[in-house]
């Protein structure tokens, strides 16, 4: 897929699969670069940006085995990005669908 | 010494100039991800490989860090600062950004030149009518008042011109950020 595409929805993806339950940054990281073929570290870096702009709060929880890990909780504001990125993406693929369409008709 | 050691001393060598403890912080996630990949039964290599070359993601980290001094507080220096952490990440950038960047940015100086030179103009009549009686002074004040009223306002608009060119530029890093970020692997 189109690298540019790619990193656009980047940002949805996180924050759809962080609304069941918090979840720690490697199990985010692991999941969208299997999907969609970025480099898992690129995905840190994102977090973070999200993290700063109140999208998400962290707070860390001992684990049985090694070092503390870190855990992602979408806010109340989290909520209400995502939900307005929702929507621009559903109008978006709306139209190009449209168009795909209407292009293609015999 | 581990691989999972190199890769974190290579990314900590290049963010040197990020301040503790957020240095720290965003570290911490690089090194838990081996952790837990080792956990998962991975190799620190195949790690390594998966987290992808630590230099795109010092530049990343490095981008975002800039763009939020120059957010937190307005300096050109800063601005900059962030422009050119954007142009590290490709060369795509060089057109898109630094380009358009330098280019306003002269125009900005030179508008802010052309104001001075104005103003400045006003107290050189009333000097060389003083010195060498070019003009009587009455003559000169109405000079001098009229380009320091020219003067004074094209301070105003350039200070709001400029503001919004700053602002602009960051928005425009954000978005571009968003689109380029990760284009390794």
């Amino acid at each position: 897929m189109n690298i540019q595409f790619k990193k656009g929805v980047l940002e949805i993806c996180v924050l759809v699969l962080a609304t069941r339950g918090d979840r720690y940054g490697y199990e985010l990281a692991v999941k969208i670069s299997e999907k969609f073929e970025v480099a898992v570290g690129s995905v840190y870096p994102l977090l973070s940006r999200l993290t700063q702009d109140g999208y998400f709060s962290t707070y860390l929880k001992e684990s049985n085995e090694g070092p503390p890990r870190k855990y992602y909780q979408l806010t109340q504001e989290g909520w209400s990005h995502m939900r307005r990125l929702i929507a621009e993406w559903e109008s978006f693929t709306q139209s190009v669908n449209e168009i795909i369409e209407e292009g293609l008709k015999p | 010494m581990t691989t999972r050691d190199r890769y974190m001393l290579e990314l900590e060598g290049m963010l040197t100039i990020i301040p503790e403890p957020q240095r720290k912080e965003w570290l911490y996630d690089y090194y838990i991800h081996f952790q837990q990949a080792v956990e998962n039964g991975q190799s620190e290599e195949d790690a390594a490989l998966e987290l992808g070359d630590p230099k795109l993601i010092a530049n990343e980290i490095l981008l975002g860090y800039r763009v939020d001094q120059a957010e937190s507080t307005s300096s050109f220096g800063k601005l900059s600062k962030a422009v050119f952490a954007t142009v590290s990440l490709g060369l795509f950038n060089i057109i898109f950004i630094l380009g358009p960047y330098l280019a306003l940015a002269a125009v900005l100086l030179a508008l802010w030149a052309v104001a001075a030179s104005i103003g400045l103009a006003g107290l050189a009549v009333i000097a060389e009518s003083l010195l060498n009686e070019t003009f009587s002074m009455p003559q000169a004040l109405t000079v001098s008042i009229i380009t320091t009223a020219i003067a004074i306002l094209l301070f105003i608009g350039l200070k709001a011109l400029t503001a919004s060119f700053y602002k602009m530029t960051l928005k425009y890093l954000k978005f571009n950020t968003r689109m380029v970020k990760g284009h390794n692997k």
